[in-house]
């Protein structure tokens, strides 16, 4: 394989890994959190991708669905929260449960609004060109989303390590009475996570669109492409949510282009191996 | 639509449509296909999407002698080797839209090709029959890239792979979601333009064709129709089309028009007596019509429709992206066995 | 509360005996379509209690549950294609054939716990359907394999073959009740019991002295057996199999027929495989929109009925039994 095209593979490896960073991100924070899989995270990401593309058809810009999506999407997971999965506080496994069945109705409900067909959402057209990487055209969207990508991640790293929410939050976690007894409502805690993990869905739905596109069934794909990068990286923490993207990324791009036939199973066999040698991941410390 | 167009009624008898949702898991199809001919009773089933799907109620329609109308999954050996007598297929076989275009690519595009199609039945089936045409013109094929069914994923890798390889063009096969998918990413690699793409029609068909926006321009395709086919049939279909949906129409909608025409047909020639299993089987063998694809006719050899192949190329019509016809291949039949690939 | 247990039993009994005698009578005055509707149910309750095994009595929660219910079927559809449909054959060699696929998944998917166990054994049945698309020669393919010939039994010459839909309702409605006595024997017995000790406490049930490692992979084990049990009938059924079998759409499915009918007591899932069966049949000729619905109905269970349609019958149950009760 020539130089040039190794160079473009692996950038393509590190396009797809901040992808899926970008995609597993809320995934992630809902579950160290508060230790529920939002098996409707997919159903945000798509229902945030349509979202996005009704408002690019509105209003012609890109950025503004970038902002309204998550928006839309967060307010929704607040209603959610506050209605029903507040109800199932103390009962993990309801919870999960009850996003299981919200996953289910949304396919349906996404399907039934946007219609059957793929749909594709234009990039904004400031990023729609291409630029030369040793004399082969790469597009420079896809090369954003690296920056894009790294700018969520730190701004999320930042937001719970070094401020006062991210403070209330970590203790709210490991101790919710301590935190009651200072005076700040856990409850209200739990509804910011889950808001803040369901826009980030719908934001990832937004900026990934034009890569993936928008088709009924991507739900779950993305759902199982995240779940696979949490559950490599270690569950919950966000550290090992980047660095499971990373190693998904990048063996599930170079699989496709070394091994195009057998990449269907790469990446189940990159996640079978790393809970066979660290069965709670690579950055995880609680059990499962 | 084509019922309403004759009042709902065939051969003296009313039209009673029974519709559900075949779903895409084969079991689930398979139930809704008992309960269609056993608890409802109807004279014939319509309809199956997919390859899979297909195969799984096949045996079902042969061994209770019921009548099934495929009006769209491909899979070559519905006709072929698990033919039957009461399964009919009005839409094609994998093998038909690609085959001429093998001839048609060696002329028109290049001697050497890469071939790109998803890893399963319908691919293998498109990619034997293209590579058996191109081969038998002259033509090499370099390389084969298939790529994870049913899920593609990102097909960066598989684009930068392709734009390695030394070819003169790439003829791919893909279909719904993975069509935009892999017809976008070439365009935004910079490929779109400079190395031709060929490929089964579906690639660029009306459901993905809006879509794919400019980088489906120039892609040249195979297929059993197109929106802009120069016939009157077709013209009046497509604006009653439009007018009912306010859609255009895709060749999916032509296929279960004319596979309306068909039942109405078949049914009007035996006078509405269709408990003469025999009579009417012949009957719908017998079919044959100028329909919006053009001259439609089943092959009582294969159950298999006979149809014209059109060439396409994807060019901008005003403001709109159209699959414009640049050449007619005439009626193909299939072959009925694997012979020819 | 002990002639309360007796009253329920009671109750109980008279009730499987009547509905026994209606299990029997049912194909005679029913069409062919409905025998099928049932006959259906039957192999999926068996699959919904497999998992039961697993997700009420043992705490592990595979998604990937699919990967033995294909695994049976395709081993059927293999054997009977190319050798033999005759049930004394191909019975214990799909039996095996499922033990030994449990055997190694449960090897390495044991060496995990909760979520990740879960996505392991998602990942295994996921393996296995890109086995099925890939490894034509053997599996067809995507198109899966069709044409497999109707189940006989007998020995030497003497042959008898289950050539109709109503025959073979019968066949699955014996392998049901059996697969239903066993599993039932299976969760009272000292092991079952020791299953449920692991599934509140496993440090408990380690310090007193169980090889929680070894029930666990007992329990994986047999539920893989039953599962592979269900999708041998599920494939004779339709004589045809499918790559879908081992989708993780079947592993859901069957997910859900556990939970609507409550985990925990076997009951509960075939009475959750009767409605998720057979609820899309009729819905979906009316409307569209029944994924959706199906989708409410789950979410109405998990929030007002955790303890699903058993949870529900027991709780009605007790009060028309119980009237002092408060």
């Amino acid at each position: 394989m020539p130089l040039d095209i190794l160079v473009i593979q692996l950038l393509n490896g590190l396009v797809f890994s901040l992808l899926l960073f970008l995609m597993a991100a809320g995934l992630s924070l809902i579950l160290g959190l508060m230790d529920v899989v939002n098996l409707a995270h997919g159903g945000f990401y798509l229902f945030g991708g349509y979202i996005g593309l009704t408002m690019i058809r509105w209003f012609g810009s890109f950025w503004l669905a970038l902002l309204i999506a998550p928006l839309v999407a967060g307010a929704l997971g607040l209603l959610l929260q506050v209605w029903f999965l507040r109800r199932l506080q103390s009962r993990h496994l309801d919870q999960v449960l009850f996003t299981f069945g919200l996953a289910l109705i949304a396919a349906d409900m996404l399907r039934w609004y946007w219609g059957a067909y793929v749909e594709s959402v234009p990039p904004p057209p400031e990023l729609d060109g291409s630029v030369l990487i040793m004399g082969r055209q790469f597009p420079v969207y896809r090369l954003s989303l690296i920056f894009f990508g790294a700018i969520v991640g730190v701004a999320l790293m930042v937001l719970l390590d070094y401020t006062r929410i991210g403070a209330i939050v970590r203790a709210g976690v490991s101790d919710s009475e301590l935190v009651s007894g200072l005076g700040i409502n856990i409850d209200w805690v739990f509804v910011g996570v889950f808001v803040l993990g369901t826009a980030l869905a719908a934001l990832a739905g937004v900026a990934a669109g034009p890569i993936t596109n928008l088709y009924p069934g991507l739900d779950f794909e993305i759902l199982i492409l995240a779940l696979v990068v949490v559950v490599i990286g270690g569950l919950g923490t966000l550290r090992g949510a980047l660095l499971g993207s990373i190693l998904v990324g990048m063996t599930e791009t170079l699989g496709k282009a070394f091994i195009p036939e057998f990449s269907l199973f790469v990446i189940f066999a990159l996640m079978a191996l790393v809970l066979l040698v660290r069965p709670r991941g690579l950055l995880g410390q609680k059990e499962a | 639509m084509y019922f309403e167009s004759v009042g709902n009624t065939a051969g003296g008898r009313k039209i009673e449509l029974v519709t559900d949702d075949e779903g895409e898991k084969p079991d689930e199809a398979l139930k809704k296909a008992r309960k269609m001919v056993e608890q409802d009773q109807v004279d014939l089933v319509a309809g199956i999407v997919s390859s899979g799907v297909a195969a799984a109620v096949r045996g079902f329609f042969d061994e209770t002698q019921s009548v099934l109308i495929i009006a769209n999954a491909g899979a070559n050996a519905l006709t072929r080797a698990a033919k039957s007598k009461y399964i009919f297929r009005t839409s094609f076989s994998n093998w038909q839209p690609n085959w001429p275009m093998g001839a048609w690519a060696y002329e028109n595009v290049g001697k050497k090709a890469l071939i790109s199609v998803p890893d399963y039945g319908a691919g293998a089936d498109m990619l034997k029959a293209f590579e058996f045409a191109f081969k038998a013109a002259g033509g090499t094929v370099v390389e084969k890239q298939l790529t994870p069914f049913p899920n593609m994923g990102d097909p960066a890798p598989f684009i930068t792979q392709i734009s390695n390889a030394k070819v003169d063009f790439v003829y791919a096969f893909y279909s719904g979601a993975a069509a935009t998918t892999f017809v976008k990413a070439y365009g935004s690699f910079g490929l779109a333009g400079k190395l031709p793409l060929v490929g089964a029609g579906f690639l660029v068909e009306q459901d993905v064709l809006p879509s794919q926006g400019d980088a489906a321009l120039g892609v040249k395709s195979g297929l059993h129709w197109a929106l802009t086919l120069d016939n009157a049939v077709n013209k009046k279909f497509v604006d009653d089309f439009k007018k009912r949906t306010t859609k255009e129409a895709n060749v999916f909608a032509v296929q279960g028009y004319d596979t309306a025409r068909l039942i109405v047909d078949s049914v009007n020639a035996v006078q509405g007596n269709t408990k003469d299993k025999a009579k009417w089987i012949e009957a719908i063998g017998g079919v044959s019509f100028d329909g919006p694809r053009g001259k439609f006719k089943m092959d009582p050899k294969t159950n298999n429709v006979v149809q014209s192949i059109y060439a396409r190329d994807v060019k901008k019509v005003g403001d709109t992206l159209q699959n414009v016809v640049v050449k007619n291949f005439g009626e193909i039949a299939d072959p009925g066995d694997d012979s020819k690939g | 509360m002990t002639s309360l247990l007796a009253n329920f039993r009671r109750w109980q009994f008279w009730l499987t005996l009547i509905g026994l005698i209606a299990l029997v009578i049912y194909p005679n005055v029913a069409s062919s379509y409905l025998i099928s509707l049932l006959t259906e149910v039957f192999v999926f309750a068996i699959f919904a209690m497999s998992l039961d095994l697993l997700l009420g009595y043992s705490g592990l929660s595979s998604f990937g549950h699919a990967a033995f219910f294909g695994l049976g079927g395709y081993i059927l559809g293999f054997v009977a294609r190319n050798w033999t449909a005759n049930m004394f054959i191909t019975l214990p060699i799909v039996l095996i054939g499922s033990a030994l696929g449990a055997l190694i998944i449960g090897f390495f998917a044991l060496r995990t716990s909760g979520l990740s166990f879960l996505m392991f054994t998602l990942a295994a049945s996921q393996m296995f359907f890109g086995i099925a698309i890939k490894w034509t020669a053997v599996t067809g393919g995507s198109d899966g394999l069709s044409g497999i010939p109707r189940p006989t039994i007998g020995v030497g010459d003497t042959v008898y073959r289950f050539g109709t839909g109503f025959q073979f309702y019968f066949v699955a409605l014996i392998f049901f009740l059996i697969a239903f006595w066993l599993m039932r024997q299976l969760v009272h017995s000292p092991f079952g019991r020791a299953l449920i000790g692991i599934k509140s406490n496993e440090a408990r049930m380690k310090a007193l002295g169980y090889n929680t490692w070894r029930y666990k992979m007992m329990a994986f084990t047999l539920a893989g057996v039953f599962a592979g049990l269900s999708g041998y009938l599920f494939a004779y059924f339709n004589r045809h199999v499918s790559p879908e079998t081992f989708y993780w759409t079947t592993s859901g499915q069957v997910m859900i027929m556990v939970i609507i009918g409550g985990a925990g007591s076997l009951t509960g899932p075939a009475l959750g495989a009767v409605l998720v069966r057979l609820l899309p049949s009729y819905v979906s000729s009316y409307t569209e929109r029944w994924h959706a619905i199906m989708g409410l109905v789950f979410i109405l269970f998990v929030l007002f009925a955790p303890q699903g349609i058993i949870g529900l019958l027991k709780k009605v149950g007790r009060v028309s039994n119980s009237p002092n009760e408060p």
